[in-house]
Order: C-alpha cells, then structure tokens, then sequence
C-alpha cells in the first residue's frame, strides 16, 4: 500500500499560498517548507515497556525561506491561519531582517529556482500502526525473553522497535512538491556484567517500509547473546597499526565518517574542507567506489526531495579511488557555482538545512570473506561500531568498535579485545584496502549529527573490506 | 489549547495524565568568518501530554501504563481526542509496576531573573556575536565559522494530580571553528559554549583561549609513542569525564542492576587518590515532572549520598523523588596545575570526539592537540588516541586547585588520571 497524504497538509495547502503570495509581495523569493511527522518508539528491558512519541522527530510545522535584497533568512513557526499571515510577514520584514543589521554581509540576489513538480508516497507492506502498539510490544518481548534463554549470564536484553511516517510540502514561485515516507527501525541488545562493567552487543534492521522488518531481528539472536559473553573475557588491545578485516557496518561508519562528512560542501565554502583541493585525485584504493544519495539505495534516508525542494540524487563521490565530487545543499552549491545534490536536509522544520548525508556506502568487490581472514598473518576482524567523529579538515577519522577479534595466521583466535577506538588519517587508510567482499549492506538505525547537533537520519554500508588501520 | 487538552482527558479519563506545554522563541546567527551567512527566528508551541492507565496483572499485582504524544495548537477538538484516546490505547500495553505521579506543586509562573531575561532574543543573539569577534582580530589564528542561538522557553507543567508550575528560562548557545593557517599548517579546532547569563566576557575569553589553542595545534607534531601515560583531561571535558559518577548514581541504571552504586558506600576504592565531593545542581526550578529542583549532594567524601534520576524508578527504590539534573559542581581540588603536570603526563586538551561509556567506565577519543609533559619540557602532541578506564582508576584521581566554569561544570580544572593507555600517531 502507498502512504496516504497528510490531512493536515492539505488542509494547509490553500493558506499556504496565500502565504507565499504575500511574502513574494515582499520579498524577491520566498519559499515554504511544511512538515507533518509522526515518530514513535517502543522499548523493552529489565528497566521496563515504554511507547510513545518524542518531541524531536514529530510534530507538525513551517519553515519560511525569504531573500530579502542582501541574503536568505529564515522563520520556522507551527501555527498557521489567514489571521496569522500578516503578522508572520510583518514579523520576518520588522525583526529577522533587521537583526542582521550591523553584521557585514556578502549580498547576492536570489538566483532563480528551477521549476519542479513531484508527488510521490512510499510503499509499505504493513504499516506500524496496521500492526498495532500490542503486537508491536509482544514480538519486542518475545524477542527479549528469547535473547535472555541464550545464556544464563546474561543480565538483560533489550528489545526496541521505531518508525517515523513524515509528510512534507514545499511550495515556492517555481515548485510545488509533496512526499510520504516512513522509515523503520528495530534493535535488539544483550548485557552481561563483570566486575562492575556493563558489556553490550547490539544488532539492528533497518528501511524504508513498513513494520516487517521486524522479522529480521529473531535470526540474529544467538549471535548476539554469544557475542556479550565473549566480551566478558574481552581483553585491552596492544595499540598499534595491524590488517584488519572489517565487517558491513563498520566499512559504512567508515564510508561516512571519512568521505561521508569529508565531502560536504558547505565545508567546501567554509574552507574546512581538504577534500576541495583533492577533486579528480586518487585519494583511495582504485577498489573503492562510493555514493550517497536519497535515490541511492532504499533505506531510512530515502526520499523524493529534500528540505531545500531538491529532487533526490545518488552522487559518485568516488570512483574506482578518484575523489569525483562532493555533496551539497542549495545554498552552498549557489556559493560554489555547482547544482544542488538533494543533501539539503533539516533535522526538523525547527532548524536551519545543511549538507547532510543520507544513504551513503561502498560498492562491493570481487573477493571472498574466508579469502579475506585467510591472508592476514596478524591482525583483527572488527564489528560492532558504536560512533564516529569526522575531522574533514585534517582528514583525521575515529570510530569507537566494540568488538575486535583476534586473526593469526589466517584463522579467527577465539580471543577478543574490546572496547577499540579506530583512528588515522583517512587517505591512508582507504589507499590501504586491497580486498572486499561482492555483497553490500546497508544499516540505518543511527543519526548523524554535524557536530553535536542538528540530527538526521541517515543509513551507511559498505561490504566487508580488508584494510591497514591504527586500533588503540 | 490547555482547557481543549483538559476537557479531552477529562472524557477520556485516563488514571492519570500530565501535560507539557512549551512555547520556544529563538533568534539564530550564523557566520562564515565574521559575515553573516544565515539569520533565522523560531516561533513554536508544543503540548506533549502524557496519559497513565491503571491496571491489575495476571496476580492481582497493580500496574501503571504510559504514553506520550505532542500536540500543535490550533488542532481540532475532534483531533485532540482521537490523537489521546489512541495513547490511551498504546499506554493500556505498556505496563510496569505502579507509580504515584509526583507530589503536587502549585507556583505561579516564575519569570526569568537572570540579565537575559530584559532582553529581546534578538539582542542577546547580537551582542554575543559581537562578543565572540571582539577578540578575532589576528591574521593567523582567526574564528572560521560560528553558530549563535538565543533561546527563551516559557514552560508550564499540568498533572492530574494538582501540578501546574510554570517558569521562563533564557540561554544563548553556539559553537565556533578556531583555524590557524600558517606557512606550513593549517589546522581548526571546536568548541560550543552554553550561557544563562549575558556573560560577554566569558564568550571573549573563551574565543580568546580557543585561539591560542589553535595556533598550538598549528605548532602540533605528530610521533606521539604508544604506551601507558598519567593523562590530564581539564575545562569542557570534565563535565563528560564525571558523567560516569552521575550516570551510575541514577535510578535508571540503579533500578535494572546495571549500577552497583549503593547510599553510604564509597563510589571508589581507596587509592591514593581523593574522595570525590559532587553536588548536583539545578538548571531549571522544575523538573519535568513538576518536582521543585534542589541542589542535591550526590557524593561527600567519596560515599553516595544521593541517587537521582526519572520519577518511576525513584518511587520504585523508595527513593524521594528528585528531578534530572544536567549539571554538577566538584568541591575537590587541592594541587596547583603545575604541580598536577609534574612528572610525565600528556595533558590532552581536544579530541575529535570524547566519549565516556557510563555502562564500562572507558573514556577516551583520538587526539587532537596535547601537551606532552616530559622532563621538565613541554611538547605539543596531535595524533593518537587515549582508552582509558575509569574502573581501573578509581581512587587514584587528584585535582587541580584552580576552577573552571561552565553551563553544566563548577569545580577543579583539570584532573590527573594514572594509567592510561594511549595509541601513539
């Protein structure tokens, strides 16, 4: 079944464009941004069943875009009626404008927006709300009592299951586009203690459909509850720079964190980004080939435009180890004379659009997984990561691994060393992968913020790849 | 919109519910060097009521369910019921053991006291950017970037049980890149800052020192060896570094066993370290729960004295209910910094990124700029990283005497930390 459209927005539609009407009467170019969305969570653990809503993801509201004869502001409200339209222009023309006075500014005349329609509702096979909040929390609980079963040792497991349904509509002069998307999300988790440590293993399933994906949580349990108790004897690792093969979710962490965030050209126009100067260069092993894009996979960061009204897109960032270019909102691309890539995301109508991530991963290569372990004489098969840190103007990368098991003489040890932290300089480590897997998998469980703020929901994968990487 | 909410619960008649109403306004400067790239206001209102339904499980035992939803205002009366009648229905499958809602407080709405509170959200916006490129007048070491956000919240918390307080509360929050380019570096460094008050000063003075640092990270080599160091962390990172104290001293970790910490009983093994002193601190007058917020001792000489943390698992311990809290004071401290970073230490004052992991005790990140104290000499180190365990150092932290400030941090500057493992670059 498609995604039914938003009531509420189209009840909007109409004083909408009396909206935009009156700010075009004001301002060279204006532009709205409307949201609807609905992000709902459930959870189950020792700790006890929690279901509902936050505040960060749903809800309901407006972004205004204006030029106002120097530069673009902008005013994010949620409450919307013909009485209120005059107070919202006399709001942006009397105190936004003016708050920039003072402040030397780089004016530039509003470029024109190419015209766009486009309507599009996403595919689920069975919606959450189909489903029901009791059938959802009775399959969280029995996945957890069946992780609890594994092993005696364990001292909870967690069950957890998301999914947000969001509508959007962006009207301006040239566009008028609509979407319904959802993605879904489910984890589970197994702990175990030691001598006041709370080990930790997790796995996920992740998309753009419906509840269904729930399905894929019940195959991952007993390795799951087998990894925690191996961490229970998990010991510090030698520091060092070692081969290391690296497992789907990983190699995306990696995808992301190094020419993922190394590529967003907002840096580009803030000078913070090395990548700039390295556009057509080898900067990776000829074995790598990367993309992000909306269009570019399905997964939780799929949609048909952005909060910019950009049509998705599935960006080569490399290709074949050649840096090829660069993702980018509308602004920037404005700055640096480029076309926007459809990377022009929000973290709500609440805040301002930058460059953003959506799907982004390596494509496969040729090579076999038992291949891979086999030609390592020292060294470690890496899992489980549980956050990374971009550094695109140094081109510096950390991830934090849970789990690093040991490789001697082709064969996996037994032994295990956690927690890791993975760091190094980027291009040393991508010109250093000389094997990797044909199939790629994509997770999307995670958001990705810009800093330490400004979350948006974004997937990475990759195949397992075979690479020289600093572990300490 | 409160009186629509109300007369919709009260013909739904949940067991109980709570509703909070929340109108945010904020004005938003952005900057790439000092000009201005982005200006931007909010307007928003949001009611995020939570419903509770009673039940009795298969033992007769009593059962306490809940869910949350936000509304807008203007929705529809028939919207407001639908949308609560069907968190009525999530919150019937939701159960956990019984918990009574919070005492009932009744306050009128406190006003905020502070400077920022006689100011448009504009003009605090501006004049903290104008306070933040008050000092960025170098060539070499300059701001490349900056985000300011004057935020003011008017809050009000109704509970079935008798609640309704209200307060308003304003802060001005940001980051800012430093970059030093020279000949033969060119490097940045971040930093965020938080403010309650119009402290213009201080947003200078930490711009001011951000900078130094920059052109210190400019000057950085990379070669650090790999090994077991005494690790100094100071400044911002001490609030993330004491998160495991305050962490594992909340019911929500105490409640399903994941936390040990028990009233009385030391937080540390004796070493050769000192006792921690750590008192809670409020940030705003009422929790989100309508609790009156207290400044709460949570550790005196090393012995728990407080837990803290969501009211379910605060009634569930027997625990008076406390509220949650953001930010800390430490009132230990008694080595001069030099004295601190005698010896062999590797003071690290930026990482990429640093972690602390409340459910291991690890800390740590890759290093962007540290000083490496060696011989009476000081070098200035980027590149590796530090993994280090606050389980395996409990009892042996000591502490500076000077202080340092923040949104969420009063206490020592800076503490040494014994045995840690670092990854050389």
């Amino acid at each position: 079944m498609h995604l039914d459209d938003s009531a509420f927005l189209s009840e909007c539609k109409p004083t909408l464009r009396r909206l935009l009407s009156a700010l075009t009467e004001r301002f060279s170019y204006a532009s709205v941004l409307a949201a609807d969305a609905n992000c709902k969570s459930y959870h189950v653990s020792r700790s006890g069943v929690f279901c509902g809503e936050g505040t960060r993801f749903s809800g309901r509201g407006f972004v205004i875009r204006v030029h106002d004869g120097k530069g673009y502001a902008e005013y994010s409200f949620n409450e919307l009626s013909d009485g209120r339209i005059p107070g919202i222009v006399s709001l942006i023309a009397e105190r936004l404008v003016p708050m920039g006075e003072g402040f030397p500014i780089d004016a530039f005349t509003a470029p024109p927006e190419s015209p766009a329609r486009l309507s599009a509702s996403a595919e689920v096979a069975l919606h959450p709300a189909a489903l029901g909040d009791e059938k959802i929390l009775s399959r969280l609980s029995k996945l957890r009592e069946k992780i609890l079963s594994e092993d005696e040792r364990l001292v909870d497991a967690t069950a957890y299951a998301s999914f947000r349904e969001y509508h959007e509509y962006y009207l301006s002069d040239a566009r008028e586009m609509e979407q319904n998307e959802i993605w879904t999300e489910g984890m589970i988790a197994a702990l175990a203690l030691k001598d006041g440590e709370v080990k930790e293993y997790f796995d996920t399933v992740s998309g753009n459909g419906g509840i269904e994906i729930l399905d894929g949580l019940e195959e991952k349990i007993p390795y799951v509850a087998r990894s925690v108790v191996e961490l229970l004897t998990a010991e510090p690792i030698e520091p060092g720079e070692y081969d290391c093969i690296v497992a789907p979710d990983l190699s995306g962490m990696i995808a992301h964190e190094a020419f993922g965030h190394g590529v967003e050209m907002d840096m580009f126009v803030k000078d913070r980004a090395l990548a700039r100067s390295y556009i057509g260069q080898q900067i990776a092993s000829p074995l790598v080939t990367m993309h992000d894009g909306g269009a570019a996979a399905s997964q939780t960061a799929t949609f048909a435009f952005d909060n910019e009204g950009t049509p998705a897109g599935d960006t080569l960032v490399i290709d074949r180890g050649i840096l090829v270019r660069g993702i980018c909102d509308a602004l920037s691309a404005r700055a640096l004379g480029v076309e926007p890539t459809g990377n022009g995301r929000r973290e709500s109508y609440k805040r301002k659009a930058y460059t953003r991530m959506t799907n982004t991963f390596f494509e496969g290569g040729t090579d076999s997984l038992e291949d891979m372990i086999s030609s390592i004489n020292y060294g470690f098969f890496l899992e489980n990561p549980s956050s990374g840190m971009e550094d695109p103007k140094n081109w510096g990368i950390q991830c934090i691994v849970n789990v690093a098991r040991e490789i001697k003489d082709g064969k996996l040890t037994g032994r295990v060393f956690s927690p890791i932290i993975l760091s190094g300089y980027v291009p040393d480590l991508l010109k250093s992968i000389s094997m990797m897997t044909p199939t790629v998998k994509l997770a999307g469980s995670g958001y990705c913020g810009k800093g330490y703020k400004e979350y948006v929901k974004v997937s990475d994968g990759g195949p397992y790849l075979k690479a020289r990487i600093r572990l300490g | 919109m409160t009186e629509k909410i109300k007369a919709a619960l009260t013909s739904l008649s949940p067991a109980a519910w709570k509703i909070r109403d929340e109108a945010t306004e904020s004005a938003e400067l952005f900057f790439i060097r000092q000009i201005l790239d982005m200006k931007r206001m909010t307007d928003v209102r949001e009611y995020t009521v939570t419903v509770y339904v009673d039940k009795t499980d298969g033992e007769g035992k009593k059962m306490r369910g809940s869910s949350s939803v936000t509304l807008n205002p203007g929705t529809s009366d028939g919207e407001i019921r639908e949308v609560l009648a069907s968190a009525i229905s999530a919150a019937g499958y939701a159960l956990n053991p019984y918990f009574d809602l919070a005492d009932p407080t009744t306050s009128p709405v406190l006003p905020d006291s502070s400077d920022l509170g006689a100011l448009s959200v504009e003009e605090i916006a501006k004049k903290m950017a104008n306070a933040l490129f008050s000092v960025d007048t170098a060539a070499d070491a300059f701001v490349n970037s900056a985000e300011v956000f004057a935020i003011r919240k008017t809050v009000r918390i109704l509970t079935s049980a008798g609640t309704d307080v209200g307060y308003v509360s304003s802060t001005v929050d940001g980051e800012f890149i430093s970059q030093c380019k020279t000949d033969s570096a060119d490097v940045e460094t971040y930093d965020s800052f938080s403010y309650r008050s119009l402290d213009t000063a201080g947003l200078a003075r930490a711009v001011a020192n951000a900078l130094e640092r920059v052109r210190d990270r400019a000057l950085a080599r990379t070669g650090l060896p790999g090994g077991t160091y005494d690790v100094v962390l100071s400044d911002g990172l001490m609030r993330s570094l004491f998160s495991f104290y305050t962490d594992r001293a909340n019911v929500a970790m105490i409640y399903p066993g994941y936390s040990e910490y028990k009233i009385g009983e030391p937080v540390d093994r004796t070493g050769k370290g000192e006792q921690i002193d750590l008192t809670l601190v409020p940030t705003e007058p009422f929790s989100g729960d309508g609790i009156p917020m207290i400044r709460r001792k949570m550790i005196d000489g090393g012995k728990l004295t407080s837990y803290h943390g969501p009211l379910p698992f605060c009634r569930y311990l027997g625990v008076e209910p406390t509220g949650d809290y953001t930010a800390i004071e430490l009132d230990n401290g008694s080595l001069p910094m030099a004295e601190l970073t005698a010896g062999k230490c590797l003071h690290v004052v930026a990482f990429s990124d640093f972690l602390t992991d409340e459910m291991t005790g690890h800390f740590g990140g890759e290093i962007r700029l540290a000083y490496l104290y060696e011989n009476g000499k000081v070098t200035k180190i980027t590149g590796g990283s530090v993994n280090g365990s606050l389980l395996d150092a409990s009892g042996e932290l000591v502490f500076s005497k000077e202080r340092y400030s923040d949104a969420t941090y009063s206490g020592p500057r800076a503490v040494r930390i014994p045995g840690v493992s670092v990854a050389g670059a």
